[in-house]
Formats: structure tokens, sequence, C-alpha cells
């Protein structure tokens, strides 16, 4: 037996045949060059609009008084960073912004009564992101308001109740710093569309050219292949490959248009390499484990699209994670797109590295070699010659 | 006169540009391939004649590396394919039964791409293709995509594929299934124009006049063993050298049947209807007068047919089928 290695000639034929075979495919081309951007800009639009930097939620709020408690809660929400706070006139019109989705959120603060009327259209995930904000705000004057009632009631002069009340902030803030990152730590609009996209896209788009490996075996052009003096690994490789460039330049697409067109801010670059190049793993290991199992090249359009599509719900993909609830997002982590979401919402995070993401890269890359693994394991034993 | 009634069995010390020797294959309890062994020399045109399900597919994928054989050897060109698979297939052109081609790119890029895969330095790679566009006649349609070819233009694509890197050996599966009689005569000529200059070629077909008109030599392989083989004259030997004559006879049938298996050198006689009869008769084109004579006072003979044996024959002697089957 020789010892021939990896020549790159024919790796490099494969490759060129296989991208050549995607750039002709019109159909194929519009969802990858197309579709990703539709969704982004309609789904952005409908999650509030705007990016990283302008992604404050608007929030209507109607004081029927200017006491002590309106002020101070009407002072902490404009305070908070995700809000944008506007004063209204009435109750009626508050509730005709939230309808109307103008506003994400509405606060009626009635006068005299410590009951705060909350408008907010549940199935609306900037309405439950803004719910989370004004939660956090009012927790903050009701600590102020309970610390200063507790001063008082222990015989506190007004200076000490003054210190008392400072230190009740304090802590206030620092619980309002913890509940912000669990509660509403997703941004908003294009910076939350735009990673859930490149990970939906590039995943279904993978699964979608799936199809031309399955006419390659149909059309017996990899027996054919294997019938030159190319060794079987140099075959597999080339196969995979194409399939990772594939994935590769979907993402790469979106990334660029994203920045340029819709301002995202993506983060640490190299952060941002490694998780969408293991991702880009995960799908090419997706795609030809997929292209190996089915038999005619109409099944992998039927399935692998709504199979990605499903995995994009289950991972915050399709609409924002806090909306999913505990159990669908459990759900969601048992698959690549939740870890990939994670990962790459962490990394939007300004100052944040890819220190802070090794846990999801962890995963994301025992996903890869195992759907690697298994997929090159069975497409290897399909296509199995001399060589 | 066929290519396979001037064949000349090639000389023993010349090394066989193909050999194989033992070549066996089972699936189970299921034996696909027996002992199969021959040899063809550089130059020599070597049919592969078998119905379906006869092991001529499992003997190609062993020949071309595709399949693992359980026992025998394959030489091509002397290298060892077991050992040397690399170096081996660099020798083999094989034109697959299905057109194995991208549909998306087109006559060129497709040459280009098996031309790649058989490691051609680029320059040498573009001029090989145009060469061989230009002995399958497709230069005008090389940069046209390959879905809008007709299937005679996409079997000669598939064969030129298989030629990029002057093979050695060109092993063809049935090359010409489904394509017009135009295209059909381009492939043969262009076959026979390869094994003139020097190339050994494998050829399977269901249409016998093929293997006729292109092979020397050809076996006959059923249930997965050669049954026979030789050159067109030995397989034809094999069922001997008496023709079939069918007569139509009007008058006294019954009394001209008996003076017909009088007639010196039929050496078999039926009824086979009415007023029919069929004779096997040693040079039975040349006894067709003494037939005629022979009748005259009972019938008259109103109809003759003389069927001469040949591979078709020899085929449906030796398999008990005919090739469509």
């Amino acid at each position: 037996m020789t010892t021939t290695g990896l020549r790159p000639r024919p790796v490099l034929a494969l490759v060129a045949a296989n991208l050549r075979r995607h750039t002709r495919d019109r159909v194929g081309l519009f969802f990858m060059v197309v579709m990703p951007f539709v969704s982004i800009v309609f789904v952005g639009m409908a999650l509030g609009g705007g990016t990283a930097g302008s992604s404050r939620l608007p929030v209507g709020v109607v004081a029927e008084d200017s006491g002590p408690v309106s002020t101070a809660l009407l002072a902490e929400l404009r305070r908070h960073p995700d809000l944008e706070v506007t004063t209204m006139t009435s109750a009626a019109e508050l509730r005709s912004g939230v309808r109307e989705g103008s506003l994400a959120a509405g606060l009626v603060i009635p006068s005299g009564s410590t009951r705060l009327d909350l408008v907010v259209t549940e199935t609306n995930g900037s309405g439950m992101a803004a719910r989370s904000a004004i939660d956090v705000a009012v927790s903050k004057v009701a600590a102020v308001e309970e610390a200063t009632r507790a001063a008082r009631t222990a015989g506190a002069t007004p200076e000490q109740a003054a210190a008392y009340v400072r230190q009740a902030q304090a802590e206030s803030g620092r619980v309002a710093v913890k509940d912000t990152s669990t509660a509403a730590g997703d941004p908003r609009g294009f910076a939350y569309t735009a990673p859930a996209n490149l990970l939906l896209f590039t995943f279904i788009n993978s699964m979608a050219v799936a199809a031309a490996l399955v006419e390659s075996r149909r059309l017996g052009m990899l027996q054919r292949a294997l019938t030159a003096p190319v060794r079987h690994r140099s075959v597999l490789l080339g196969e995979a490959l194409s399939r990772f460039l594939v994935a590769g330049a979907q993402a790469a697409l979106i990334m660029a248009v994203s920045v340029l067109a819709f301002g995202v801010h993506w983060g640490d670059p190299l952060g941002v390499a490694a998780v969408v190049g293991t991702f880009a793993l995960v799908s090419t290991g997706a795609a030809i484990l997929v292209g190996t199992l089915l038999r005619t090249p109409d099944q992998a359009p039927a399935i692998g699209p709504p199979l990605g599509v499903v995995l994009g719900m289950l991972g915050g993909c399709l609409w924002p994670r806090e909306s999913s609830g505990d159990v669908l997002n459990a759900v969601g982590h048992l698959f690549p797109h939740a870890w990939g979401m994670d990962a790459l919402l962490k990394l939007a995070v300004p100052g944040t590295g890819i220190g802070a993401v090794l846990p999801q890269l962890g995963v994301l890359a025992a996903m890869a070699a195992l759907l690697l693994g298994a997929s090159l394991v069975l497409f290897g034993r399909r296509t199995r010659a001399l060589g | 006169m066929t290519a396979l009634e001037t064949a000349s069995v090639p000389a023993a010390t010349a090394t066989p540009a193909l050999a194989c020797r033992g070549l066996s294959k089972r699936y189970g309890d299921v034996v696909a391939v027996e002992d199969v062994g021959f040899a063809i020399a550089p130059g020599q045109a070597y049919g592969l004649l078998g119905p379906n399900g006869a092991g001529k597919t499992t003997t190609i994928s062993m020949l071309v590396g595709l399949l693992r054989p359980d026992s025998g050897t394959v030489l091509v060109g002397g290298v060892d394919l077991a050992a040397d698979p690399t170096r081996a297939k660099a020798k083999i052109g094989y034109v697959p039964q299905e057109i194995a081609l991208y549909p998306e790119l087109t006559g060129r890029e497709n040459l280009r791409f098996f031309g790649r895969l058989f490691g051609l330095p680029r320059r040498r790679l573009a001029a090989r293709i145009d060469e061989v566009l230009d002995l399958i006649g497709l230069t005008d349609r090389a940069d046209t995509k390959l879905g809008t070819y007709s299937g005679g233009m996409k079997r000669r694509i598939n064969i030129g594929a298989a030629l990029l890197h002057r093979p050695e050996v060109l092993i063809l599966d049935e090359p010409t299934v489904g394509v017009d009689p135009q295209s059909r005569k381009a492939i043969l000529d262009g076959v026979e124009r390869l094994v003139e200059e020097g190339m050994a070629l494998l050829y399977t077909s269901h249409y016998m006049e093929e293997i006729e008109r292109v092979c020397e030599r050809a076996a006959i392989i059923d249930h997965g063993r050669i049954i026979a083989d030789g050159t067109r004259r030995e397989l034809v030997s094999l069922v001997g050298t008496a023709d079939k004559v069918e007569l139509v006879l009007d008058g006294d049938v019954e009394t001209a049947f008996a003076k017909l298996r009088a007639v010196e050198g039929v050496v078999e006689a039926a009824r086979t209807g009415a007023s029919s009869v069929r004779l096997i008769a040693e040079g039975g084109r040349y006894l067709l007068p003494a037939l005629i004579t022979a009748v005259e006072g009972s019938a008259t003979v109103t109809a003759t047919q003389v069927i001469e044996p040949d591979l078709e024959a020899t085929f449906l002697h030796l398999t008990g089928s005919t090739l469509r089957d």
C-alpha cells in the first residue's frame, strides 16, 4: 500500500465544482443572499428596530400627580438604560400607543395610590422586555420607600433616615444591576435579529445544499471520483470543505451586511470568528449527515430547512428567548442554535472577549465533533472504495 | 468482416494492459462473481457479454477499485490494484453506465473537474480538454450547460471525461444505452480509433452487433462465472457450424417434409406450423437449391430464411436467455 498523502488538487477540484454548482442555483442564492436580510429587517423592526446603540424601548408614563413616589419612579425609569420614557397626559392615549406598537409598554401612576397600572401586550417581545425593565425600576423605588419608612419607624432623625435611604438606594442599585442582566439583558432590534438570522440561515442553507450531496451520490459522481487516483479521504475532505465554505460564506455575508447596513456591533472579532466558525462546522456536519442519509435530492429541501427552522425556534432565532419561557429555553439548549445565540449575544456586550464564551464554544465544538465524526464515518461507508 | 473475426491472440510475453485472475465476490450466501479471469493486451478490445445480474457490473467495480474482491488479483499495466490503487487507477479510464456528470456545469467544466481529479496540470489540462472535445465532436457545445445536452451528447462527454489522462485501459460499461444512431456511430468510431492507437478496451453492451464490431475477443459471463471466452469464430463454433433453414411450403407438406429430411446434410427437421418446417443443416445456406429440388412434385417453396450461427445464438445456447432478458 502506498503512503501517498492528501493531494490538494483533487480536493480543490471537488470544492471548485461544488461551489460553482451552488452559484448556479438561483433559488439557493435567493435564500442565501436575500432571505436572511428580509428576515433581519422585518423581525428586527417588529422587535423595536434600531441597532444595539439605539435599541431603547419606548415606554409611556402617565403620572396623575407629582408626589414624591411619582417623581422618584419617573426619575428611576428615565435612568434605566433600556428605556426611552415619554410622559403622556391620558391613560387612553397610552393604551392606544401600546396597542398600535409605538410604545413597548405603558405605566399609569394613579394619584394617591400605591397600585400601579402596567399596560403591555404580553405576546410582544419588546413588551416583555419593557415590563422587566419597569419591574426593576419599581423595585428600586419600593426599596427606597421601604427603607425610609423603616428608618422613621425605628425613630431615626431625618438626617439618619436620609443616610439609610442612600444605603437602601445603593443596595437596591446592586439588586437592579443583577436583575437587569437576567431579565432584560438581550439586545433588541437588529442587534438581536442579526446574530439570530446568522445562525438560522447558516444552518438552513447548509441543510438545503445537502441536496447537492444527495444529487452527487445519485448521479454516481462520488463513485466515479473514487475511480480516479484519489484517496478516499480526499473525496470526504473535498465534500466537507465545500459545505463548510458555503456555511462560512453565508455567515460572513450576514455579518458584513449587518455591520454596514444596520450598524450591528458583533463584539470581539476573535470570539465571533470562533463561535461562527464552530457553528459552521456544526452545520457542515448536519449537512453531510442529511446528505448521506437521504435518498433523493428532493428530500433535502423538504426535511432540512424545516428542521433548521424548528431548531431556530428552540434556540431563540425566530423570536426573543425571553418570550419562550424557561422550559422551551432549556429544551433549546439540547441543540446548537441556543448555544450559538448565548455566545453571540454575550460577545455583543462591550468588553466581552472570547474567554467569556468558552463554555458555549466548548459545547458547540463537541456538537461539531459529534456531527462531523458521525456524518463522515457514515458518508465514508457509503462511498467506500479502494484508495 | 468484424473485429471479432479478425482477432489475433496477443503475445503471451507482452505485459497485459489489464489482467485479472480468480476474482470472486460474495454477498452473504449469494455468489456475485466467481473465479473470473482474463487479460487484455494493449491495443486489444475485449467484450464482456452477460444478461442482467450476470456479474458484469460487479466485475467492473472490482476492476476499477470501487469494490474490494473477496479473492483474486487485478493488475493494471502490471501494477497490482490492491497494493497500489493510486498508481493503478491512474492507468484506467472508466466510463460508467450512468451519466456521471454535473448537469449544472458546462461540458468543458465537467471535463476540467475530471482532469483535475487525475492531477493534470492546468495548462496541459486546457490543451487536453480541447483535444478530447475535438475527438468527441463537441467543441462547439463545450461551453453550454450539460443540462441542455441531448442524451447522446451527454454520453460523449461521459466518455471524454475518461480520456483526459490518456489511460492505458478504457473500460466502457454500456456506453451507448439510450443514444441516437448518429451519436452511437460517433461513439463507436471514436472507440475504434482509440483501440487502433494502442489503448486497451473492455467493453460491455447489450448490443451484440457493437461487440462484434468493436471487440476482437469476448467473454460470456453468466451467474458470476465466465462460461466462454474467445474470438467470434471460437465462440460461434461452440454451437456448431450448422445453419438453421426455415421454409414455407405450398402443396403436400407431409410428403415434402419427408423428402426434406432425407436430403444429405440435414441433421434435424421439425414441423413448425401447418405449412412451415425448420431444418438444421450443415452448410444450410449452400443447400437451398437441393432442398427446393427435393420437394418438387409434392410442394413448392414459397419462402425461405437461413439463419447462420452468431454470437446471439451462441449466447442463447450457452445461457438460455437473450441479452435483453
